[in-house]
């Protein structure tokens, strides 16, 4: 599904040049769930932004779902993530003054999904991740993992084939954060490609693959012999 | 999708609402200020306008050069209008009016009762000023040389409710009219207003004497310029026996050197606006006060927006986070542009209902100040209602224009991360803004000021006699005038009348003028005539320059005896006045009639403070008609009692009436006091509009620099030096802001004080003053939040990260 050959990042400000991403090369094939990892400042965030299409690389090829996509324009960018991708991040990013509802729908509108449909995929979604008693509340009024779920709801709800989470349970307690793995696992199960960022060798220990990456570059690359199944 | 922005729009309104408020505040403030200018002008500029035709007719009037003395004037000769109505193919109808200067005694029975707007007309006045008939014909109601019209309201003043039509009114006591017919007030403005009408058509042939005022109606089709070249052509004609008899020459020959008598036009429409001449019917309105007001209009609608955009900008990195989600969410740049506009086209259009009902409570002071008369629902309501939603609708685009492109163009990963401090982006454009804001505030201050000093400057000009305390009474009957000089005394046994005369005008009135002779010289000069007594120079304190006033003993009654006012004498231009010899020029230089020159008076003037003085000559009369009494200040009202009481005694027929000279002289100044009014109000208007602008921003800075401040006062900075810091800035800007206002302020002012005949002198202190109240304010609205920002514990500023 995704192809990444020499992908090369580049930060520049006045004085400073740092590489972020060094000639960086592997495939992952649908439905697969790949963990990265790697010590602060290795460039994880980096990849996986350019994998989401929300950076630009500065050199070398991205094929998605067999197209080049590496340089297209922000709206050619826009088309390809707006129908395939959904994330995930760390703190959450829920838009506060919008319910639980409006938020999970909020990628149907852009998509221009009318509203009577909208209204009953959010529903069914609502229901499945739990948080349908929910629903016309604020983000301000749910807890870390409520609010967590969410995300986790606005990312699936125009059923995307890749998921990207960015260090999803960084900000949650250790049982809620249990929760969103489970959740991310049932979603692996069902199909979807997940790519995730962590820190946590305990999180990476629910997907397939494992890389680790170091000053922008791969350095190994496992598969996980013991997944962690769901109970 | 519409719904979600609205929904998002309100809801992040009520989340913050103190920069909700300070923007729609604001904004109500600019639009009310241009809904009320708008009004103003609408109404200004729709003189005239329900006239039938009116885009056809023209008012004549004179401009004329004649050795040496200038006249600008609507007037015209008695013979005119029907010249134009049967010598002129082009000419639809013609009609002539002469006003009635004060108010008339009309008299009913046994009512009495005073007409403040009396005029003379011919019989096709309401064949051009079509007023509504209630009873009575327009054709005939002014044929003939006894036929009256009266408005509604007069007539029910003089007859209650009786069918008017056919009775009989005696016009101030001395001829008879038959009311033939009772008119509607007219539905418009219009450059006169008239209480009544009387018919006068008898034309004295005359055409040097340019006493009235015509009105030509042209045919449809008609092109003025050609018909004023063929109107000129054909009057030049007609005043060539005249100059021959009164001046002694031929036409061609006046008109070689530097003189010139020139007929002119002005189109209906343009009179109340555009007409600032001497002799006006009454004072009308001007077109730069026009200008002016929406030159502020636009100068405070621009605060208001700067304000927006600020504002909107400063808290972007507040509505960074909503950015990158809704972008990665799907967003493209151009719906989220949209969705940004809607928000602000959104709060537009609540500060426009709120700038609807501040326009309701600011009418009435301002009506106060303008003397107008405006109300939101009147027949020009739905354009207002359109003009505002326009400029709302416009505002909102606009003004939203820059911080809906400018979020929307924040990217997802800068945003996500929480980035968001450091996208400080536009921070030099709301440099500009803030400099803009103040500028234009700066400059408003300064032009106040100026106004003001030149208001109090005309206050307080010497204007050449001392008219406080001195009560003006019209005298109204024949015997009175006659006799009014053995009265005198009666009056006087009050000890508080200090002192009594008659004169033949007073000021704000029109006097008369005729040419004079010198002895001695071919030169002849029209002068103003003014007929006093003995007492006139006594009772108003005017000073002599030279000779001697008007005395009782010195004078016999078979010779002439002249005053000339200082203008007079160096218009004749000789050394000496005094002892030479005048004459009015009777036409005839057999009938020359040579008085003694007496003296010289210093000039004093007559027709407020924007005419010239005039060359005067004075005489003396008991053909006098406006007494005037100089009283003590002590108990004014009980002795203005007693004067009436003595008064009634002796002109019994009429009822007395007096005024105030200070009064009379002090309306010509009205229009200048209102125009700084008016200013003044918007100045403030703009300066809390900038002012709470800068609140906004220096609060958005001062949360922006939080942990700087933290870290400066673990590091040891006291409140003061933090407070110092954060308003460094903002004072710059207000410097930066003074320094291009001053030369801007400069250019207008000097423009402006132009159009006075007497100025004052440039001042400095308002430019320097206004500097400093700029400075103040600025200072006192940052000092408040760079305060609170200092006091603040350094703990929270640096959990803050």
């Amino acid at each position: 599904m995704i192809k990444l050959n020499e992908l090369t990042k580049i930060y520049r400000t006045d004085e400073v040049e740092s590489t972020a991403l060094n000639a960086v090369s592997f495939e992952i094939n649908k439905g697969e769930f790949v963990s990265i990892m790697g010590p602060s400042g290795c460039g994880k965030s980096t990849l996986l932004n350019i994998l989401g299409m929300l950076d630009k690389p500065e050199s070398g090829s991205y094929e998605f779902l067999g197209n080049e996509v590496a340089h297209l324009k922000e709206k050619g960018r826009s088309d390809v993530r707006k129908k395939n991708i959904g994330f995930i991040f760390q703190n959450f990013n829920l838009i506060d003054e919008l319910t639980v509802f409006e938020n999970i729908e909020l990628p149907l509108l852009y998509n221009k999904v009318p509203a009577s449909e909208r209204k009953q995929r959010v529903n069914q979604l609502m229901e499945q991740i739990g948080i349908a008693h929910r629903a016309s509340h604020f983000p301000q009024q749910l807890s870390g993992g409520q609010q967590q779920r969410v995300a986790v709801a606005r990312a699936l709800i125009t059923k995307p084939p890749l998921i990207l989470a960015d260090e999803p349970t960084g900000n949650l307690d250790s049982s809620h954060g249990n929760e969103v793995m489970e959740l991310i696992c049932d979603l692996h199960e069902a199909g979807t490609t997940i790519i995730m960022v962590t820190h946590s060798s305990h999180d990476a220990s629910y997907s397939d693959r494992i890389i680790n990456l170091l000053d922008g570059q791969i350095v190994s690359e496992k598969k996980n012999k013991l997944v962690k199944a769901a109970i | 999708m519409f719904k979600n922005y609205i929904k998002v729009a309100f809801r992040s309104l009520n989340k913050n609402r103190t920069y909700a408020i300070i923007n729609i505040l604001g904004l109500a403030l600019g639009l009310a200020v241009t809904i009320l200018v708008f009004m103003f002008i609408k109404d200004e500029t729709s003189y005239e306008k329900h006239w039938n035709g009116y885009e056809r007719v023209y008012r004549t009037g004179i401009k004329a050069s004649v050795m040496g003395q200038t006249m600008d004037a609507p007037v015209s000769p008695s013979p005119m209008a029907n010249a134009f109505r049967t010598e002129f193919t082009d000419v639809e109808t013609a009609t002539r009016i002469n006003t009635v200067k004060q108010e008339i005694m009309v008299r009913y029975e046994q009512t009495k009762v005073y007409i403040q707007k009396a005029v003379h007309a011919d019989s096709t006045f309401f064949k051009i000023f079509d007023y509504e008939f209630v009873h009575g014909d327009p054709k005939t109601a002014l044929v003939g040389e006894n036929s009256i019209v009266l408005t509604e309201e007069s007539a029910r003043k003089v007859f209650g409710d009786v069918n008017p039509i056919g009775k009989i009114v005696k016009y101030d006591n001395r001829q008879d009219y038959i009311v033939k017919g009772i008119v509607k007030e007219p539905k418009g403005h219009s450059h006169f207003q008239f209480d009544m009408f009387m018919s006068r058509n008898t034309i004295r042939n005359y055409w040097m004497s340019n006493g009235q005022y015509t009105y030509v109606k042209l045919k449809e089709g008609v092109d003025a310029n050609a018909f004023l070249t063929k109107m000129r052509s054909n009057f030049m004609k007609k005043i060539e026996p005249d100059v021959e008899r009164f001046l002694g020459t031929t036409v061609a020959e006046l008109f070689k050197g530097e003189s010139f008598y020139e007929y002119q036009i002005i189109p209906l429409k343009d009179i109340h606006l555009h007409s600032i001449k001497e002799m006006e019917i009454q004072q009308n309105g001007n077109i730069m006060y026009i200008y002016v007001f929406i030159g502020i209009a636009l100068l405070v609608i621009l605060i208001a927006g700067i304000n927006f955009m600020n504002l909107s900008t400063a808290r972007a990195g507040k509505r960074a986070k909503e950015v990158g989600v809704r972008k990665v969410s799907g967003a493209s740049k151009k719906m989220l542009v949209t969705q940004f506009l809607t928000e602000s086209v959104i709060q537009s259009f609540i500060a426009l209902f709120l700038a609807f009902v501040l326009v309701e409570l600011f009418l009435p002071g301002f009506n106060n100040i303008l003397e107008t008369e405006l109300y939101l629902f009147n027949s020009h309501i739905i354009e207002t209602v359109v003009f505002s939603l326009i400029v709302t609708l416009f505002y909102g685009l606009f003004a939203g224009s820059y911080p809906a492109f400018f979020l929307s163009s924040f990217q997802p990963i800068s945003v996500l991360k929480g980035d968001v401090t450091k996208t400080n982006g536009g921070a030099l454009l709301r440099k500009i803004l803030v400099i803009t804001q103040f500028t234009a505030s700066t400059i408003l201050i300064i032009g106040m000021i100026i106004i003001f000093q030149q208001i109090s400057f005309l206050h307080n000009k010497d204007i050449g006699f001392k008219g406080d305390q001195v009560i003006v009474v019209p005298i109204q009957s024949d015997p009175m005038a006659k006799k009014f000089r053995n009265y005198k005394s009666v009056f006087l046994k009050n000890s508080n009348v200090v002192s009594v005369t008659r004169a033949s005008f007073y000021p704000g009135d029109k006097p008369n003028q005729n040419m004079y002779l010198l002895e001695g010289s071919k030169d002849q000069l029209p002068l103003w005539n003014m007929d006093v007594d003995y007492d006139f120079f006594k009772t108003l304190d005017i000073k002599m320059l030279d000779g001697r006033k008007f005395d009782r003993e010195k004078e016999s009654d078979s010779i002439p005896y002249f005053i000339l006012n200082e203008t007079a004498v160096k218009n004749f231009n000789i050394q000496n006045a005094v002892g030479r010899k005048l004459s009015i020029n009777q036409g005839s230089s057999d009938n020359t009639n040579y008085g003694n020159i007496i003296g010289v008076v210093k000039d004093f003037h007559i027709q407020g403070f924007n005419s010239e003085i005039r060359p005067m000559v004075l005489t003396i009369s008991n053909d006098l008609w406006f007494a005037s009494f100089k009283i003590a200040n002590e108990d004014m009202t009980s002795t203005i009692d007693y004067i009436e009481k003595e008064w009634s005694k002796l002109e019994p027929s009429h009822p007395f009436r007096y005024t105030f000279l200070d009064q009379k002289f002090g309306k010509l100044l009205r229009q200048q006091e209102n125009f700084g009014a008016m200013f003044l109000f918007l100045t403030i208007l703009a300066i809390i509009i900038s002012a709470m602008g800068l609140y906004g921003l220096a609060s958005y800075t001062a949360a922006q620099r939080t942990k700087e401040i933290g870290i400066r006062k673990v590091l040891g900075a006291s409140v003061p030096e933090v407070m110092r810091m954060l308003t460094k800035d903002f004072m710059k800007l207000v410097l930066v802001a003074n320094i291009f206002a001053w030369p801007i302020t400069y250019l207008l002012a000097k423009n402006w004080l132009s159009n006075f005949s007497y100025q004052i002198d440039m001042p400095i202190l308002p430019y320097v003053f206004a500097t400093l109240l700029a400075l103040i304010i600025a200072l006192i609205t940052v000092s408040f939040q760079a305060y609170k920002a200092a006091i603040s514990d350094p703990v929270d500023a640096l959990k803050y990260e």
